[in-house]
């Protein structure tokens, strides 16, 4: 077997991956090629370059934040549960409450219309005809009101 | 831990930092407001990182995360546990991250990596740092993604192959090839470099 074969075995060999049978005989390999040692080392060093680089990354300070008041604000403290569970109610007063100032407006805020005029036959405190009095009760114009008190 | 998740009395002595990931998968399915948290700072740095070596950009990585967190959370109540918490985290990273690529190319600039903060940290260690990021932008995304989910991430065969839906003999072949195409571009840079100098 070449060193090509071994090279292809080296990343599952270095991550305990390969096979029993096969470890065995690329420890073989190993014991007398220098290369394939450098190579196995070499792939071995990739992890710690690549934590090393990411070892650098600083991530800011309000990300649990961030990702907290994207998810739903109630989430972020304990506190904020009670609170909320409060909130709906109020919400629901607070429409309500809304709605009826908006129809009391509403109310008082139309113009005034008077009913609309009765047909004359049924009219209240104008003549039906002329000399008829207009209410019932009242003297006709020219008959002189009879003064009740002097019957008694 | 199974009293704790019965009760639902996670918070009030500090049970929610010592729970495993399923039970606290549980207790965010019981919107319980610390587990959140908790699962936040176990992965947020991971998850962050994972982004940021596959994008090149930290505020893309960060919104790609915040995403990611966002879509974990509100599918929590319907996750089956047939994977670990970490592994369905990564699968969806990994695909906003790919999603994210294909819509823009990504440039490695010296200022997207960060200097830094102590002191002691040698200049030579940046230029590697830059450096990584330019060979992990000279792959292929398929080879890079599985290399950062092993060798950074430290995620085993299975848990990959989980994470990718791979088979496991896809899994071990493409390793092999993302380390080897690695090496060889490290190699490459490195003598570029040289030669410059």
């Amino acid at each position: 077997m070449t060193c090509r074969l071994y090279e292809e075995q080296l990343s599952s060999y270095l991550d305990r991956e390969l096979p029993a049978v096969r470890a065995a005989r690329l420890e073989a390999h190993l014991k007398t090629c220098l290369h394939c040692r450098g190579e196995l080392e070499a792939l071995g060093g990739i992890a710690v370059q690549l934590r090393a680089a990411s070892s650098l990354v600083e991530v800011s300070h309000d990300f649990d934040k961030r990702v907290l008041r994207a998810f739903g604000y109630w989430h972020v403290t304990g506190w904020q549960r009670p609170v909320k569970s409060y909130l709906r109610p109020l919400v629901v007063a607070a429409v309500l409450l809304l709605g009826m100032l908006a129809a009391a407006w509403h109310f008082f805020t139309q113009p005034y219309e008077p009913a609309p005029a009765p047909s004359p036959a049924y009219s209240v405190g104008a003549p039906a005809t002329p000399g008829a009095p207009a209410t019932p009760g009242a003297p006709a114009p020219g008959v002189p009101e009879r003064d009740s008190s002097k019957r008694k | 831990m199974e009293e704790a998740v019965r009760s639902g009395n996670w918070s009030a002595d500090g049970r929610l930092a010592a729970a495993d990931d399923a039970a606290l998968v549980t207790a965010c399915a019981q919107q319980e407001p610390g587990a959140f948290q908790e699962l936040l700072s176990r992965y947020r740095r991971p998850a962050i990182t994972l982004a940021y070596q596959m994008l090149g950009n930290l505020e893309d990585a960060e919104d790609v995360a915040q995403e990611a967190f966002v879509r974990v959370f509100q599918a929590i109540p319907r996750f089956r546990r047939q994977a670990a918490f970490s592994t369905w985290l990564y699968r969806i990273v990994t695909n906003l991250c790919l999603g994210s690529r294909r819509r823009r190319k990504v440039t490695v600039t010296l200022e997207s990596v960060r200097e830094p903060r102590s002191a002691d940290s040698p200049a030579r260690s940046v230029t590697q740092v830059l450096m990584t990021r330019q060979v992990l932008e000279a792959m292929s995304p398929e080879l890079r993604v599985i290399l950062l989910l092993r060798d950074q991430e430290g995620l085993s065969y299975s848990e990959i192959a989980e994470a990718l839906r791979l088979p496991m003999g896809t899994v071990r072949s493409r390793l092999s090839k993302a380390r080897r195409s690695f090496r060889q571009i490290w190699n490459g840079l490195s003598e570029g470099g040289e030669e410059q100098s």
